[in-house]
């Protein structure tokens, strides 16, 4: 039985591209080779959906950043995912970042951006007593949002699978042959898939992964960010960029939806792809970064470093990769998808969409296709008078197994029994925070354990953090 | 939702928290202890080894053993114990709490805190590389081992001379893991002395100062961890990595008061202790709520929490009976020098003799205390050695207190 779509990857982009091809009458597969969806760039992201003033105008970046910002509040709606309207600032220290900011402002404008103001010295401190008092003035983007990058694609993905999608985790791509027109055989290790049409989504691997197909047209590199996660303790509201410069955005002081704040990130270009180790410069200078911003700034709020890699299409103007392959028709390359790849998703799964049809896909919509997903329970959100009657319904929201974060145990087992629902202690702690907190799970991982062990059937040695070989125990202390 | 009203509600039913309830237990009639785990003893339960109890009931025992005494007194009281029930937030003198019945609002006239400690991790000491498993606390692996029969590893490093680091060092090699050396980041162990001795000596556990990890290296399952000797700004220095495979690294880095619920009742904290703000009653800057155990500051042995405890717990009964009075007297206490804190912070009763209960910040060969009101010497120590993992103490005669300023200093 053939496929219409292949899309190889799962991060925001093949996810998006999954819930964007849900709507119509395909047979569409997606195939990742992590554990879960949204393990590689898209968690290692600051989650900040700019609204678009930055991108050159005339680029594929210009074009769908700013469509997809404004397509982020309607989808948070249907699907379920917590956004938080925040607004940027861009921080000017000198009369060079002034006109930096005079050349956003216009950026914005050709963009079609609307809400992006430029505020004199006295504005800027009025909006954020705490920033630096030496900045002077700011550009001001009224309708920037955060939402939670994984949060996003998981919801992405079960909508997906609820509206038909097929999702193969484990699956990493091995080989692709072309057999003839709209005719192709995706191999993995134990599987094939023929199919259609494929959509690479593969992140910093895209190119790789083209490569199997024959296509040599461009080249990815990794550019290497360093972030931190900071405790809920940060006198801002907004978040915070310093001017931008030709390769990175700055390192950014950002409130997240969860309430906790991020900065991020660095940037250096690195050849091994795999490499997500954080380095101490690294994160020295994300600590310079935020006390350039919040002076007062103390680094003992620091609970988590991290790294990440961005996949940047080398030789292609710092734009995003879309486009159908010119060699291989059928092969379509959603491929570079650096920032502002999260704010930009949604538009770049219509682009694909329309490169689809284009090539000769029919998409014709799907009848009984529900756009709707019902957001799982986050009971920290509700109201004493509310949790008091979901533990009255089911006494297992009463029991709190993540302190920090405040998250009941049957907040976990949902979390478990969704569709693609969590099979690792990080994949609960993707979709309910558990062990996200200031304690880094040194409360909660035992109990996590506890209940996958319990709901999966599987002995709690060997319960994962993630992937197969990150087993958390070597075996049991004693054979009872 | 479930109301309830107390004269005193306990929160935290660890070491620190039986003790307050069982002393208040003494003055006022009810009195409650909110417990988020299943069972009271706190961190008590999984610490298996003997050591406990040499100052308070003159005996050696271990955790449980000393828990369990606790447990059957509280066991035997009025004392109302909630378990499974987690503090949410301390709102105008009510606990609102949540348990598998539902949201209860416990109404309280005096509340003492007593949630414990936690423990550092490494987001917070920043160590570089990448996020595998195998990576965890040692409090973390304690439990594991001792509680859940789950071996965390088979080869293991462990940074930080911390005392559950050295019982883990100890506790793991019993259990026939390869456990390679410990490596501390100062110049001397943090660990009281005893456990140097019986957990790394005994067992040919190398102990290397002034040495850190300064890289996880592994993507899946940690694979390595580099370690670098340290310059006297506590600087890895270049040159001296050496890597050191092994698929567990405990961190026994420090623990730091547990005081998210303080903040909710708008306590104010220290900055150097992490723990409440007190007077020499124990009481926090909030009326009516006092603090003792881990959560006001982090104790060596748990026979010093109990007695701590039993203050606050006598302190908090008495304030919920209204036999306290207003306060006229306001000493504010310092630490000066080499003491990196005092506790209390100021002392606002001088009926009875005050303790002051201080810590150095690295270790003093010879020295001296010497408290001083106003710049005037009203007390004096003898000359002894002082190191930060022992917590020492100084009785003030009532008397010898007047109004000014207190400081205390050692040379």
């Amino acid at each position: 039985m053939k496929y219409d779509v292949v899309i190889i990857g799962g991060g925001i982009t093949g996810t998006a591209i999954a819930h964007e091809l849900a709507k119509y009458d395909l047979k569409t597969v997606l195939l990742e080779k992590g554990p879960d969806v949204a393990t590689a760039t898209t968690k290692q992201n600051g989650g900040v959906i700019h609204p678009g003033y930055d991108p050159h105008p005339g680029t594929l970046k210009a074009l769908l950043n700013p469509k997809g910002a404004r397509m982020y509040p309607k989808l948070a709606e249907d699907l379920g995912f917590h956004i938080r309207p925040t607004g940027t600032l861009v921080v000017a220290y000198s009369d060079e970042d002034l006109k930096t900011v005079d050349r956003l402002l216009e950026n914005a404008k050709i963009n079609g951006v609307e809400g992006v103001v430029k505020l004199n010295s006295q504005e800027l401190h009025e909006l954020e007593p705490h920033i630096n008092p030496e900045a002077k003035g700011a550009l001001y983007a009224k309708t920037t949002t955060m939402v939670d990058p994984f949060e996003v694609a998981v919801a992405f993905m079960e909508n997906a699978v609820e509206n038909g999608v097929e999702l193969q985790l484990n699956e990493q791509v091995r080989g692709i042959e072309k057999n003839g027109e709209q005719d192709f055989t995706v191999r993995t290790e134990n599987n094939e898939y023929p199919t259609r049409f494929i959509v690479d989504a593969a992140g910093i691997h895209a190119d790789d992964v083209a490569k199997m197909a024959g296509i040599e047209e461009y080249q990815i590199k990794g550019r290497h960010g360093n972030l931190a996660v900071l405790d809920k303790n940060v006198p801002i509201k907004t978040v915070m960029f310093p001017c931008p410069s030709p390769d990175t955005k700055g390192i950014a002081l950002i409130p997240t939806v969860s309430g906790n704040f991020l900065i991020g990130s660095t940037a250096t270009m690195r050849d091994d792809k795999q490499d997500v180790t954080n380095d101490k410069v690294g994160v020295e200078e994300l600590i310079e970064g935020a006390k350039l911003l919040i002076p007062e700034f103390d680094p003992s709020s620091i609970i988590r470093t991290f790294a990440g890699q961005r996949p940047v299409a080398l030789d292609n103007d710092n734009d995003f990769y879309i486009k159908e392959s010119p060699t291989q028709k059928g092969f379509i390359h959603a491929a570079g998808i650096q920032s502002p790849g999260i704010a930009s998703a949604p538009a770049i799964a219509e682009y694909v969409a329309s490169l689809l049809e284009e090539a000769g896909l029919e998409l014709k919509k799907k009848e009984n296709y529900n756009p709707y997903r019902k957001a799982p329970t986050d009971f920290s959100e509700l109201s004493h008078e509310e949790q008091d009657r979901l533990i009255k319904e089911d006494s297992r929201w009463g029991k709190i197994v993540c302190r920090c974060e405040t998250v009941p145990e049957m907040e976990i087992i949902e979390a478990i029994n969704r569709p693609n629902g969590a099979r690792t202690v990080d994949g609960v702690k993707r979709r309910t925070r558990a062990g996200m907190g200031r304690c880094q799970s040194g409360f909660c991982q035992s109990r996590v354990v506890d209940i996958l062990s319990r709901e999966l059937g599987i002995p709690a040695d060997e319960v994962r953090l993630e992937e197969d070989q990150s087993k958390i125990f070597s075996g049991k202390v004693k054979e009872l | 939702m479930t109301e309830k009203d107390f004269d005193v509600v306990v929160i935290g039913g660890g070491p620190a928290g039986m003790a307050a309830a069982l002393e208040a237990l003494k003055s006022v009639k009810k009195v409650a202890i909110v417990e988020r785990n299943d069972e009271l003893g706190g961190i008590l339960n999984q610490c298996i080894h003997s050591g406990f109890g040499l100052q308070y009931f003159n005996e050696e025992l271990t955790g449980p053993e000393y828990a369990q005494r606790f447990i059957d007194r509280v066991g035997d009281s009025e004392i109302e114990v909630f378990l499974n029930t987690m503090v949410l937030e301390i709102k105008d003198k009510t606990v609102i709490a949540m348990n598998e019945e539902g949201i209860l609002k416990l109404k309280a006239k005096a509340i003492v805190l007593a949630m414990g400690c936690r423990e550092r991790t490494r987001g917070q000491i920043r160590i570089p590389g990448t996020r595998p498993a195998g990576v965890l606390t040692a409090g973390l692996a304690q439990r594991y081992t001792n509680l859940e029969n789950l071996k965390p590893g088979n080869r293991v490093v462990i940074l930080g001379s911390g005392d559950i680091g050295l019982i883990m060092a100890r506790r793991l090699k019993l259990e026939g893991l390869n456990v390679l050396s410990v490596y501390e980041i100062m110049p001397y162990a943090n660990g009281l002395f005893r456990n140097i001795k019986n957990c790394l000596d005994d067992f040919d556990i190398p102990l290397h100062l002034s040495t850190t990890v300064t890289k996880v290296i592994g993507s899946k399952r940690l694979q390595a961890v580099e370690v670098s000797a340290v310059d006297d700004n506590l600087e890895p220095i270049p040159g001296t990595e050496e890597i050191i495979p092994c698929d567990t690294l405990l961190l026994s880095v420090g623990l730091i008061p547990e005081n998210e619920v303080s903040k909710t009742a708008g306590v104010d904290l220290s900055k150097i202790t992490g723990g409440p703000v007190v007077s020499n009653d124990l009481q926090t800057s909030e009326e009516g709520i006092f603090a003792c155990g881990n959560v006001l500051h982090v104790h060596d042995l748990v026979d010093h929490v109990t007695r701590e405890a039993e203050e606050a717990g006598r302190n908090a009964a008495r304030y919920a009976l209204g036999e306290t009075s207003e306060s006229t007297t306001q000493i504010p206490v310092e630490a000066s020098g080499p003491v990196r804190y005092v506790l209390p912070s100021t002392i606002t009763n001088t009926d009875e003799k005050v303790e002051l209960k201080f810590r150095v910040g690295s270790p003093i060969e010879k020295g001296k205390v010497t408290v001083y009101l106003n710049d005037e010497p009203v007390y004096e120590g003898r000359e002894k050695e002082f190191v930060p993992s022992i917590m020492e103490t100084v009785t003030l005669s009532p008397e010898k207190l007047s109004d000014g300023k207190l400081r205390v200093e050692v040379k």
